[in-house]
């Protein structure tokens, strides 16, 4: 192929060859032989060479053929020395890699918005009071947060939002959504479970949603008659109706009410919410029909339990239409309220990226990581501009040569750049496999374990930033190697030369050494990250939960989902109870209300009658057996018995460590009272019949006093514990049978081992473990390389003037401590550096630990052993070199 | 002493090259050639310089070049002037004139 550059050269060579062709006619006409006058041609014509230079010099493609030599060069620099290239390309890729998958992760959870037109219109609806509402609000379902010392909530009644929806209208378009529940469903024969989530009619156009099969739902979804359409998420589609678009119109329950498929969601619609899991989306009143048959909660104005969502049409702004909706929100009370100042207030918050708790909840835990990511990035950048200082100041006899040979030092310059930018594509390109692969796992890693429920895909955009802020970084380091390499008085270096004893011990402290040494203080902070989380991680693993978490296992029952009402509950859970009992390999069943070692739970202050002191309590409604599964005996008093479950009879049994808050002794007998709210109003009394054994019951991180009652067996679904006498795989099949022959249609929800389920609810501090230690692992390597790097080329330099000490009659023992010295001093001098860097940071990870000090003196002496280790062997292999030099040859080389 | 070829005042090679191409397609070889004959063998052009200022001129687009037969011998490089060349030939050549005749001035003061 010819390039124009290529294409100049010849024809610079033929013009030449022509001119010197007439020289030559114009000597022989002179009367000289032919042999003659070519060479006066040639004298006359002089130096073809550099009439060639000068031309090239003027030439259009002059700096492209000049990169092509210099790319030409430094890739043949880059091949002399393959470990300072592979670890350079390698610190970059990770460094990229690793960060894009990060930032990936961020965009996802706290950035990205909701996928739908015009997202900044959006507006969440929320209300703010001082205490809980009671004269207007009896039952509540939504999510509420502490704010401003009052309580933020999300919630509304359904007529609240009816007579909202139709004041606004023109100026907003407002709709309602509910807690998505799970729900018993059948699709082509097959029992199943789903997410389900009744929202108003104008649901999806007020979000300006659009389908990718069939239809979404509208207003006339809400009439009563037809069938029920429903619209699922492209997930659920894939996953549980094949993927194929005749499961459009098709028939599927959802307990037991027969629904019809009207439509699947666009891909990109993950929901109101990063990591939402709704999966079936119903219209609002036949939804309740469904998923909460039997109430009136569409026209109680005393039940708050719909979310709201606004569209405002363009013009408006949420300062102009909050009164507004403040003045009919307030009128649709069911009646009004005694104090002014404690009146529910409308407060609008963004919704352009939707509901906003899980941002709420990851933002520090994410931030944290983004912050020691990019300390990574910047540890290997730091790793690199220090190996090409290195190699640069080691190829200072090269440049003193080329420029005492007249080649100027922006040229030098520009070969180091291009050198430096060959090294930034090479870690670019492989980055991008870093990258991919680092973000697949944390994808796979986050969704299978639930930790974050987000798909995290590897935006090519990212990683085009991180790319060029790399490479912006990586010019910025290859620059200062190479002004510093390149700014030398020629002749000195010439002279000198690198042998010259001393030379090295002159500059204690180089550029070279005061970039290893930041280094080190960084990777202090990491390394002590990562084991900080792991030893948190442990501690909380390692908890004991007051019980024997193996041979342990649990599945939800929804029987009141699944045709079964009232009065057929109570035998049913009996008769479950007892088949379970028989199943071989069993060795006890208990039902409970709340699924233990799940977080959250029924909280309540629970105190003694006629005393103002009160605990807060995790309260669970179980059958006798539920206590035996966890601990053999009571601490006094009875158990719950069948009898309490049958008569519905008011008794408690209470944990032993609230016994004690209560003063111990005494207390069988006597009334323990439910209080709720800031007022601690009465929600209810119980006789105490018992005291248990304290027993972790919502997490490893915390053993909350707690309540025992009887099971409500009227509820329309339970947890069942099994302990079993050999491993829970093995029972699990005749576990299924004896559910299966009681009912066919009644599914297993979400059957767990007990281990498997503590593990599940420490994902998050697994994520941070592993992740952290991830980090410090990469930014340990990293210095390792560094360190050893400098350390060696170190040693290169002086391996004359080591030599002389040695004859002279140094002992290889005292060439190998002081080597090891000088490295072990950069790498305590590093340290020294980092701690008050770890104490600084402190503060952020303190919310993430459990019973943890970030800065436990433990940790510390953990963080600085690795390091030293580390650093003892990336100084002591050059040092071990350094001591077996053989003077005689080393004398001899230069 | 005898009448010595002279060197070429600093910056004028560009206009005596731009000159000697306007009078129609020429190799480097005559342009040189041509040089020394007009100005009586009292110009000589170094090849050393005289390329590099070809390519130059031929960058800024002043000149353009094509191969051609030459009369006898290897293909060879016609340069001739673009209209940006003829613009500026005749500037320079303004300006030398004005130049020279201040320093006549200056001279038979």
């Amino acid at each position: 192929m010819r390039f124009p550059w290529t294409r100049e050269e010849s024809d610079l060579d033929r013009e030449i060859q022509h001119h010197l062709h007439h020289l030559t006619a114009e000597f022989a006409r002179q009367g000289h032989s032919q042999e003659e006058a070519r060479r006066l041609a040639h004298r006359a014509f002089g130096h073809s060479d550099l009439v060639k230079e000068q031309c090239r010099d003027e030439s259009r493609w002059a700096w492209l053929s000049g990169l092509r030599q210099d790319a030409t060069f430094g890739l043949r620099i880059m091949r002399k020395s393959p470990v300072v290239t592979t670890a350079a390309i390698l610190s970059l890729a990770l460094g990229i890699g690793a960060n894009t998958a990060i930032v990936s992760l961020m965009d996802a959870v706290l950035w990205r918005d909701l996928p739908v037109p015009e997202p900044r219109q959006l507006v969440l609806v929320n209300w703010w009071a001082p205490e809980y509402p009671r004269e207007v609000a009896g039952g509540g379902r939504g999510s509420a947060r502490r704010e401003d010392g009052g309580m933020l909530a999300d919630f509304f009644s359904f007529p609240s939002f009816e007579k909202m929806r139709d004041g606004l209208t023109g100026r907003a378009s407002l709709t309602a959504y509910t807690i998505p529940q799970q729900a018993s469903i059948s699709y082509d024969g097959r029992p199943n479970v789903a997410q389900v989530r009744a929202v108003a009619g104008n649901f999806f156009s007020t979000l300006g949603t659009s389908p990718r099969l069939g239809r979404l739902l509208h207003d006339n979804d809400e009439a009563a008659g037809g069938p029920v359409s429903i619209v699922v998420s492209h997930r659920f589609w894939t996953r549980t109706l094949g993927g194929r678009e005749e499961a459009i119109g098709r028939p599927l329950a959802i307990n037991g009410q027969t629904c019809v498929v009207g439509g699947v969601l666009d891909p990109s619609f993950f929901g109101l919410l990063p990591g939402d899991n709704t999966e079936i989306y119903v219209a609002m009143a036949p939804g309740m029909r469904i998923l909460d048959p039997g109430n009136d909660s569409l026209t109680n104005a005393r039940f708050w339990g719909f979310s709201l969502l606004a569209r405002l049409a363009s013009g408006e702004t949420a300062e102009q239409v909050r009164p507004v909706m403040q003045a009919i929100f307030v009128s649709s009370w069911s009646a009004r309220m005694t104090y002014a100042a404690k009146e529910p207030r409308i407060r609008l918050e963004d919704g352009s990226s939707g509901l906003g708790s899980l941002r709420r909840e990851f933002r520090n835990p994410l931030l944290v990581l983004g912050g020691l990511v990019g300390l990574l990035l910047v540890i290997a950048c730091v790793n690199i501009a220090n190996l090409l200082l290195a190699r640069a100041t080691a190829r200072r006899r090269e440049f003193a040569m080329r420029i005492s040979l007249g080649c100027s030092r922006m040229r030098l310059i520009r070969q180091l750049l291009t050198e430096s930018t060959l090294l930034a594509l090479a870690g670019g390109a492989s980055s991008v496999v870093v990258a991919y692969i680092t973000a697949g796992m944390l994808g796979e890693f986050i969704a299978e374990r639930g930790a974050l429920p987000v798909t995290v895909t590897l935006d090519i955009r990212l990683l085009a930033v991180a790319g060029i802020t790399t490479g912006a970084a990586l010019l910025l380091f290859g620059l200062f190697p190479a002004w510093r390499g390149t700014r030398l008085g020629a002749a000195s270096w010439l002279k000198e030369g690198p042998g010259s004893i001393g030379h090295a011990a002159r500059r204690k402290w180089n550029a070279g050494r005061l970039l290893l040494l930041a280094q080190v203080a960084m990777s202090v902070v990491l390394v002590m990250t990562a084991i900080v989380f792991t030893r948190n991680l442990k501690s909380i693993e390692t908890t004991d939960p007051g019980f024997d978490r193996r041979n342990l296992v649990m599945f939800g029952i929804r029987p009141g989902t699944s045709g079964y009402t009232g009065e057929q509950l109570p035998p049913f859970y009996q008769t479950l109870e007892r088949r379970l009992a028989e199943v071989a390999g069993v060795s006890h069943v208990g039902l409970a209300g709340t699924k233990p070692m799940d977080l959250g739970g029924w909280w309540m202050q629970s105190g003694l009658a006629g005393e103002t002191e009160d605990h807060q309590s995790f309260i669970n409604g179980v059958t006798p057996t539920y206590l035996q599964i966890y601990t053999p005996r009571m601490v006094a008093g009875r158990n719950i018995s069948m009898l309490d479950i049958a008569n519905d009879a008011k008794v408690a049994v209470i944990s032993e460590d609230l016994a004690r808050q209560f003063g111990g002794g005494g207390l069988l007998g006597r009334t323990l009272e439910f209080r709720d709210g800031p007022n601690r109003t009465l929600s209810g009394q119980r006789i105490i019949v018992g005291i248990a054994p304290a027993i972790a019951v919502s997490s490893l991180k915390e053993r909350p006093f707690t309540v025992w009652v009887p099971l409500d067996s009227k509820s329309s679904h339970a947890t069942v514990v099994l302990r079993t006498t050999r491993p829970p795989a093995q029972v699990l099949p005749a576990i299924h049978e004896a559910v299966a022959r009681m009912d066919r249609g009644l599914p297993l929800v979400e059957v767990i081992t007990m281990e498997e389920q503590i593990a599940k609810i420490l994902q998050r501090e697994r994520m941070f473990a592993t992740l952290c230690g991830g980090f410090g692992i990469l930014a340990l390597l990293l210095t390792v390389v560094g360190l050893y790097g400098v350390m060696a080329y170190n040693m290169s330099r002086r391996s004359q003037e080591i030599g002389v000490r040695l004859a002279l009659g140094a002992l290889p023992n005292d060439v190998l401590v002081m080597v090891l010295r000088e490295g072990l001093l950069l790498a305590a001098a590093g340290m020294a550096t980092g701690v008050p860097l770890v104490w600084l940071g402190a503060k952020y990870v303190e919310k993430e630990l459990y019973e943890m000090k970030p800065l436990e003196p433990l940790s510390f002496a953990l963080t600085l052993g690795v390091l030293l280790a580390a650093s003892l062997f990336a100084a002591g292999l050059p040092a071990l070199r350094a001591s077996r030099l053989q003077p005689l040859q080393t004398l001899r080389q230069e | 002493m005898q009448a010595k070829k002279t060197d070429l005042v600093q910056g004028t090679l560009d206009l005596l090259v731009l000159k000697t191409v306007a009078q129609g397609p020429i190799h480097g070889y005559g342009i040189a050639q041509r040089i020394l004959v007009t100005s009586r063998e009292m110009l000589q052009v170094q090849q050393g310089s005289l390329y590099p200022a070809l390519h130059r001129l031929e960058r800024k687009g002043l000149i353009q070049a094509e191969w051609r037969e030459s009369g006898n011998g290897p293909m060879a490089k016609y340069y001739s002037l673009t209209e940006a060349g003829q613009t500026r030939l005749r500037d320079e050549m303004e300006q030398w004139r004005r130049y020279s005749s201040a320093i006549e001035l200056v001279l038979e003061s």
